[in-house]
C-alpha cells in the first residue's frame, strides 16, 4: 500500500534536499534517537547554527523524517511501495536511496517501539498462597475453620515487567474448587473446534 | 508419569528436555554447579562467572547455561517443598535419564542442604502484614480543656508492621486508656496460653 503524504508533511520534507546528503543521513541518525528517547531542543539549534538555516526548518524537517518513519513501520510497507510513496516527494534517486536505507535498517526496531505504546490491561506475574486453618478468635474458641489466603501479583499498567501490585484474596476450600473448575472449562474452550478454526486462521 | 519430586504431577515438558543437557557436563562439574544453585537458592547469591566457568568445558551457549541453573533450581525447590527423601529422588532421576554419577552427586547436595532449603523456604512463605516493632510510652494527663482535674494514665502505642498490599513499612499511633489496655492485654494473653497450647 501507498502512504499518502499530507501537504504540510510534505512541505516540511521539502527541506531535505536543500542539504547534502551526508546531512541527511545525521538527520535520519537525530530521527531515530529522538523515536528512542524523545525529543531534546538544543541538538535542533546546534544544527540550525552549522547550517545557517532557521530552527523550525532543522526541527521540521527532523519531525517530518520520524513521521514517515513511523508511519512506514505502522503499515510495513514493502521496499518498492515506500520508493514509490517518496518519489511523489520528487526528491533526487540518492535521497530516495538514503531514506530507503533508513526504513530498511531501522523498521523492525520501530515496530517494536510502537508495541509498547498502548497501555495494558495489567497481567497475571504470579500467585503465592497460603493454607490456614482458624483455631479460636476472640469471640468463639474450639474453632476448626480452614481458610486460603492468596497473593495475586500482577505487572503494572504502562509500568513495564518491574512494577508489581500484589493484591490480597482470601478464599475458603469451596470457592476455590469453583475456581479452579470455572478455569479449567475456560482452558478448556480452548480446545473446541470453533476455537481451532480460529486459530488456524490467524497467521 | 507421576513423579514424587513434582508433587505427584507429572515431569514439566521442559525439565525433561533440559535432564540431556546436564548429562553433558561431567558428574564432578556438576556436583560444583549443585552447590552453586544451592548457595542461589538459601539467598546468599549465584557467582555466573563460577558457573559460565563450570559449562566452559561442555561447550555450552548462554542459553543452555541459564536453562541448566533453572533445571537444577526446579528439582531442588521442588523436592524441598514436597519434602522428598533423597533416595525417591534419586531413582526418580534416574527414570528420567540423568546417569547415575550425576544422580548421586545430586541427591548428596541435596541431602546436605535439605533442612536449611525447608527452612528458607518456610521464611519465604506468604505472610501478611509482618509485625515489626513496638513501642509503648505512659503519659499522665493532669488537666484538659474539658475537665480542670483529669488525673489519668494514658499508654501511647506505635506498631510498626508491614503493609498487606504495599508490603512497605507502615507505622500505627493507638493511644489506649488503662481500662482498654487491661482488657487488650487480658485477650492477648489468652491468645498467648492458646498458642503455647499448640506448640
Amino acid at each position: 500500500m501507498l502512504l499518502v503524504l499530507s501537504e504540510e508533511h510534505k512541505e516540511h520534507l521539502s527541506f531535505l534536499p536543500q542539504v547534502d546528503a551526508a546531512v541527511v543521513g545525521e538527520f535520519g541518525r537525530i530521527a531515530l534517537e529522538f523515536l528512542r528517547r524523545g525529543t531534546s531542543p538544543k541538538i535542533y539549534e546546534g544544527a540550525a547554527r552549522k547550517l545557517g538555516v532557521p530552527v523550525e526548518m532543522v526541527q521540521h524537517g527532523v519531525e517530518g523524517l520520524m513521521f514517515l518513519m513511523t508511519e512506514s513501520s505502522k503499515h510495513m510497507i514493502s521496499e518498492v511501495d515506500f520508493l514509490d510513496s517518496v518519489l511523489v516527494l520528487g526528491f533526487s534517486e540518492e535521497l530516495n536511496q538514503i531514506l530507503l536505507q533508513l526504513y530498511l535498517q531501522h523498521h523492525v526496531h520501530i515496530r517494536s517501539i510502537l508495541s509498547q505504546l498502548p497501555s495494558n490491561v495489567p497481567a497475571y506475574h504470579n500467585l503465592e498462597w497460603r493454607l490456614d486453618v482458624q483455631l479460636a478468635s476472640r469471640a468463639v474458641r474450639q474453632q476448626v475453620v480452614p481458610m486460603l489466603m492468596l497473593r495475586l501479583l500482577l505487572s503494572g499498567v504502562g509500568d513495564g515487567v518491574c512494577a508489581r501490585r500484589g493484591k490480597v484474596l482470601q478464599t475458603d476450600p469451596s470457592t476455590l474448587l469453583h475456581i479452579i473448575s470455572t478455569l479449567e472449562a475456560a482452558l478448556a474452550a480452548m480446545k473446541t473446534s470453533h476455537a481451532r478454526r480460529i486459530f488456524r486462521n490467524i497467521k | 508419569m507421576r513423579f514424587r519430586f513434582c508433587g505427584d504431577l507429572d515431569c514439566p515438558d521442559w525439565v525433561l528436555a533440559e535432564i540431556s543437557t546436564l548429562a553433558k557436563i561431567s558428574s564432578v562439574k556438576m556436583k560444583l554447579l549443585c552447590a552453586q544453585v544451592l548457595k542461589d537458592l538459601l539467598g546468599e547469591g549465584i557467582d555466573y562467572d563460577k558457573v559460565t566457568k563450570l559449562t566452559a568445558d561442555a561447550k555450552f551457549e548462554s542459553g543452555d547455561v541459564k536453562a541448566t541453573v533453572a533445571v537444577l533450581s526446579f528439582i531442588f525447590s521442588s523436592a524441598a517443598k514436597h519434602d522428598v527423601d533423597s533416595e525417591s529422588l534419586s531413582s526418580e532421576l534416574q527414570q528420567l535419564g540423568l546417569p547415575k554419577e550425576h544422580t548421586t552427586g545430586l541427591c548428596k547436595s541435596y541431602e546436605d542442604k535439605h533442612s536449611a532449603l525447608q527452612g528458607k523456604l518456610r521464611e519465604t512463605s506468604l505472610r501478611l502484614g509482618r509485625l515489626e516493632s513496638v513501642s509503648w510510652r505512659i503519659d499522665y494527663t493532669l488537666s484538659s480543656s474539658e475537665l480542670r482535674e483529669v488525673n489519668e494514665p494514658l499508654i501511647q502505642l506505635k506498631l510498626q508492621a508491614q503493609g498487606a498490599e504495599s508490603g512497605s513499612s507502615e507505622t500505627t499511633v493507638v493511644s489506649v486508656s488503662a481500662d482498654k489496655f487491661r482488657v487488650l492485654l487480658a485477650e492477648l494473653k489468652q491468645a498467648q496460653a492458646r498458642m503455647n497450647a499448640l506448640q
